[in-house]
């Protein structure tokens, strides 16, 4: 048997819809270096794979199967499901941390929302979580509360130039440029 | 259209992509427009990657524009906006040209930007840098490194991770700082950036310690190649373990990789496995438990710890956990069955498991534990399920029970009863064969069960809705029908398919009835004219064809000839018939066509020969039994190549010989033996040796590899002097040149007396050798070189290379049948650490039989009963049985030969490693 010493663990994750679709698919491959795998270059064979993939999953709910080489963990929502692959000699359980890692990342961002709806609406902090978590193939992050933190909110609205500071210090600083003038009025008369 | 396609999109039930072109355009408007709106552009962002994370790509031109305008917000100090920015940039960077021009904006964020997104930062860096421009970033990535911020360092050593295939030599100058991270205590900023309302449970801890993980894994790539420094780093875990179960899984992996490197470290390395296998984190145990397992060196005890840890993870609530502690064991149960019988009540209670994955796996790790006491009531409980699972599931469990009834011929009545039942039962098509094909091995390999198998198989034909199937079973019952003491029962069954079934059905029964006229028996002969002669009015050219030419073959004078052709007795080994015709089909010399495909270049089996094969591969231990049928096909492949490699080498070396006129004299090639080491893997100069036997002569190949990068090797030769002046060197063919890290072979050659003769030969390598220019990659003109010897180990010619392996359904009756008995007695000296097991295995490989009844897996630590089976280059019979007892003094050895050459089993018994 041979020892996985790289740290090049997840090969894929993949958001489905409940008909098949991709919301999501990254391919994870290092970087800097030159992989000959089909499964990588070509779109056409990453469809068919989800598309099996994804008949001999749904609503099923058996959180894990090996598929074509490679052990897969999942988890199934509503109308999404969620996946993450490794290699066949991969720890099973450690594939599956960084998948929970993730979902509980998704809860916490997208109040519980788990839904085709709500991802979609919500896109960039679905990306952002993924990215949290795994970077191209090595594990980031599996604790969902550390990962969820990394994730920011989307800036509220485009207000120009003007910035009005609503927390406690702002409006310190309002009073206290309020008393200031004041003061200074006052010592004025 | 795009504003149409564009407002399909905001509708998110339609699950309908963004217009390109639309989020192209959007993008570059927004991108470059002044100021900048932050949320807005942190939506049209989120579009962007929508569009790459469906799969959509940009031409490059587009994308470099792209990565262009989005470089402008780094303008915008937006956080949220700059993380989202980082992303798409690392996105980008893979389709896009004049990356580098992000370099400057990213060093200023990594050196005075926000905490929020300075990891991200960091990891973008390593996408925009290559080989040549890291080294602008080396301050800045150290100072990452030791970063008290966890992120920030996780960020900073996974760069650099990424880093590695350019940038080796620079990622090795921070170390010390990657050592230092593994050890330190980094805690995560008290204000994490981000809150949400929705924390639920989980609460924001303090620190996860994940970057341990990170450091562990750059620095065992930074010093992957040195042992010792591997050693100490190893060694300090001994004082201050691990905080992060990945790290940990993978610090286990690295302990694993060196043990089965060195397999003296087993022990010194134990001293860590019991404190993992009571990890609380299952990844831990199951990690540490699949090492211990999956390594050969562990004591018995030691394997019980881990099969402990496993039983208890086997009633875990996680499927996932229960699925990987019954994948372990499933696998070691096809080497060790009685290992894991301990787990089997656990096993029992996973047979309903709702993961039907786990279920399987308990089910054929039950079956392979199965011994001849509880085969019985194992094949009782599943005939009890067998109708809940699925068709798939139940093809998994047949090939298990296959396979347990070859190890246990002496229960093959039980388990043709089980396979009777299912073939009756409702099921497709490849469900069915499965099970015909398992009845076909059982009635193959087991002779005492043929009669009750081949019974079988003629009732299920009286009712068989497939014609695929019915043609192989009339096609084994004319193979096997005639060696029965009551042939005339087929008979009646074959023909009744005559009269019922389609044409297809009608040929093959045809040629299966023409051959239970070979028998002998005139009366029978008689009958089955009779039967022919009626087929020849059939309504179908094929049937007739058939039927007119058995009879032909029957009516001539020679009945001989008429065996040969109706009853062949060998083979062509399909797998390379195969490869052959595709080489020749596939040539793009269109000369190669003058000739017709010669039909000799492929070796043939003689029945037993193929019979020896097909066990082999049946009884081998598959690694993976495949649980999901998508991928068996290909695992099938795998291990076809797997089992006719050897044949296809002996083809290979045939070859070989065949361009060599000296050797080609010699005539056909009878034996080759497997390389034997004559070196460590790790020297200068790998040699091993393969050895030829020929009518009357030994080749010895010696194939050389320099290993070294700036030597080149001439006149390479090989002094070899044999031990007995039997053997005496005809010729030596030495390699000329044998350039830095380049192979090459050496032949030898001897002429071998008549009988059979052991002997050993001392061997010395002699060569020149010259320094390579590494300019030019040759050596220097003037370069004269010096002669040198290097000298290594002895090889012997042993009993095991003038003996074939070879298959025996009975061999208590092989046994019986030669006589020449010889035996010996040896002290083999200590148990190795491999156990009797290791024993067993190198008895086999050096003795070059076949081991019968499954007596190749070791059951008992004390004691075992080994019985093999092989036949001599000329075709005389070996068997041997071969008793070992361990105990304190040394492991006893009982030699038993018997043969019908008397001189072999006298070499046989007394030849000891």
């Amino acid at each position: 048997m041979t020892f996985e010493t790289s740290l090049y663990t997840i090969k894929s994750a993949i958001i489905l819809d409940n008909e098949g679709k991709r919301l999501f698919a990254k391919y994870y491959k290092a970087p800097h270096s030159e992989v000959n795998d089909e499964l990588l270059s070509s779109e056409k064979k990453q469809i068919a794979f989800e598309s099996s993939l994804f008949k001999k999953t749904h609503k099923l709910n058996t959180d894990i199967i090996l598929f074509e080489n490679q052990i897969v963990v999942y988890r199934e929502f509503a109308d999404v499901i969620i996946y993450m692959t490794g290699d066949l000699n991969e720890n099973e359980t450690l594939l599956y941390n960084v998948l929970q890692g993730f979902i509980g990342a998704l809860e916490i961002v997208l109040r519980n929302q788990l839904d085709k709806k709500s991802m979609q609406e919500n896109y960039d902090l679905v990306v952002l979580a993924i990215d949290e978590t795994v970077d191209d193939g090595i594990i980031l992050e599996t604790d969902p509360s550390v990962i969820a933190s990394r994730v920011t909110k989307a800036p509220t609205e485009d207000v120009t130039n003007i910035k009005i500071d609503l927390s406690e210090k702002g409006f310190f600083n309002a009073l206290n440029f309020a008393k200031k003038n004041i003061s200074d009025r006052l010592q004025a008369l | 259209m795009s504003t149409h396609s564009y407002k399909k999109f905001e509708d998110s039930d339609s699950g309908a992509l963004p217009d390109k072109m639309t989020v192209y355009q959007e993008c570059l408007q927004a991108f470059n427009a002044s100021p900048v709106q932050a949320k807005r552009c942190r939506l049209l962002l989120s579009r962007l990657l929508r569009l790459l994370y469906a799969g959509e790509t940009f031409p490059r031109v587009e994308a470099t524009n792209m990565f262009f305008s989005i470089s402008k917000l780094f303008h915008h100090n937006d956080a949220s906006l700059r993380q989202l920015v980082y992303l798409a940039t690392k996105e980008l960077c893979a389709i896009s040209d004049d990356i580098l021009m992000a370099t400057a904006s990213i060093m200023k964020d990594i050196q005075n930007g926000e905490i929020v997104y300075k990891p991200n930062a960091v990891r973008t860096l390593a996408r925009v840098l290559d080989g040549t421009t890291i080294h602008a970033a080396e301050r800045a990535m150290r100072n990452c490194v030791v970063d008290k911020n966890p992120n920030v360092s996780s960020a900073a050593l996974v760069s650099s991770y990424h880093l590695l295939p350019v940038a080796k030599d620079v990622v090795k100058r921070w170390t010390n700082e990657t050592q230092e991270a593994i050890t330190s205590n980094k805690s995560f900023p008290d204000s994490q950036y981000s809150t949400h309302e929705h924390y639920g449970n989980n609460k924001l801890l303090s620190t996860t310690y994940t970057y341990q993980y990170h450091a562990l894994g750059l620095l065992y790539q930074l010093r992957n190649h040195d042992k010792m420094a591997l050693m100490k780093m190893i060694q300090q875990f001994d004082s201050q373990p691990l905080r992060s179960s990945l790290a940990t899984v993978q610090l286990i992996r690295y302990v694993g990789q060196l043990i089965e490197e060195d397999g003296d470290l087993t022990q010194p390395l134990w001293r860590f496995f019991p404190v993992w296998l009571k990890n609380k984190s299952d990844m831990v145990e199951l990690e540490a438990a699949k090492t211990i397992l999956s390594l050969p060196k562990f004591t018995s005890d030691q394997q019980m710890q881990a099969i402990g840890t496993l039983q208890v993870l086997l009633s875990v609530p996680r499927t996932v956990t229960r699925f990987a502690a019954v994948r372990i064991l499933n696998r070691i149960a096809m080497k060790n069955p009685q290992k894991i019988m301990v787990c089997n009540i656990e096993l029992e209670g996973m047979i309903n498991d709702s993961n039907r994955s786990v279920s399987t796996y308990a089910i054929t790790t039950l079956l392979k534990t199965g011994n001849s006491e509880n085969v019985d009531r194992l094949v009782k409980t599943i005939s009890g399920f067998m109708d809940d699972i699925s068709d798939e599931f139940k093809i998994i469990v047949i090939d298990a029970i296959r396979t347990l009834s070859l190890k246990f011929p002496e229960k093959h009545k039980s388990m043709l009863n089980f396979l009777n039942d299912v073939l009756r039962d409702e099921g497709g098509f490849v469900f069915k064969n499965a099970i015909i094909e398992a009845i076909f091995d059982i009635s193959k390999f087991i002779p005492s069960s043929r009669e009750l198998a081949l019974e079988m198989l003629c009732e299920f034909i009286e009712d068989c809705e497939y014609t695929e199937l019915a043609v192989r079973v009339l096609h084994l019952l004319g193979d096997e029908g005639p060696k029965t003491s009551n042939p005339t029962l087929y008979i009646r069954h074959i023909y009744n398919r005559v009269v019922l079934e389609n044409s297809i059905v009608r040929s093959s029964a045809v040629i299966a009835l023409s051959k239970f006229a070979l028998i002998g028996d005139e009366s029978i002969t008689k009958s089955i004219k009779v039967l022919l002669e009626r087929c020849l009015q059939d309504v179908d050219d094929e049937v007739r064809d058939r039927a007119a030419l058995s009879l032909k073959l029957l009516s001539t004078k020679d009945i001989e000839q008429a065996k040969n052709f109706i009853t062949p007795t060998f083979k062509y080994s399909l797998p390379i018939l195969e490869q052959q015709l595709s080489l020749y089909v596939k040539s793009n010399d269109k000369s190669s066509f003058e000739y017709p495909f010669d039909i000799k270049t492929i070796p043939t089996m003689t029945e037993e020969e193929a019979k020896t094969a097909e066990f082999k591969e049946k009884t081998t231990v598959y690694d993976e039994s495949s649980i999901h049928v998508d991928s068996s096909k290909k695992d099938k492949e795998e291990k076809l190549n797997e089992s006719t490699k050897e044949a296809m080498l002996q083809q290979q070396y045939s070859h070989d010989f065949a361009a060599i006129p000296e050797i080609a004299a010699y005539g056909t090639l009878l034996h080759s033996s497997v390389a034997v080491e004559l070196t460590e893997k790790e020297t200068e100069f790998v040699v091993t040796a393969v050895k030829h036997i020929f009518e009357n002569h030994v080749v010895i190949q010696y194939n050389i590899e320099n290993t070294l990068t700036d030597i080149q090797l001439e006149d390479v030769s090989v002094v070899s002097l044999p031990e007995v002046d039997d053997y005496s060197e005809e010729f030596l063919m030495p390699i000329d040149v044998l350039k830095p890290q380049t192979k090459g072979s050496i032949y030898v050659s001897f002429t071998r007396p008549e009988s059979i003769e052991t002997s050993s030969f001392t061997n010395t390598l002699s060569y020149t050798s010259k320094d390579i220019d590494p300019s030019t990659g040759e050596p220097a003109d003037e370069e004269e070189g010096f002669p040198d010897e290097y000298q290594i180990e002895d090889l012997s010619i042993t009993p095991g290379d003038f003996i074939i392996p070879s298959f025996t359904g009975n061999f208590t009756l092989a046994w019986d049948d030669l006589d020449n008995e010889e035996s010996a007695v040896f002290n083999l000296g200590d148990v190795p650490s491999g156990g009797l097991q290791e024993v067993v295995d190198r008895l086999i490989k050096t003795l070059s039989m076949m081991a019968c009844e499954s007596t190749d897996i070791v059951s008992a630590s004390a004691s075992h009963v080994l019985k093999l089976y092989g036949k001599s280059i000329h075709g005389e019979k070996i068997a041997a049985i071969i008793r070992l007892a361990a105990s304190s003094k040394g492991i006893m050895m009982k030699n038993q030969v018997r043969s019908s050459d008397a001189n072999l089993s006298e070499l046989v018994a007394n030849h000891i490693e």
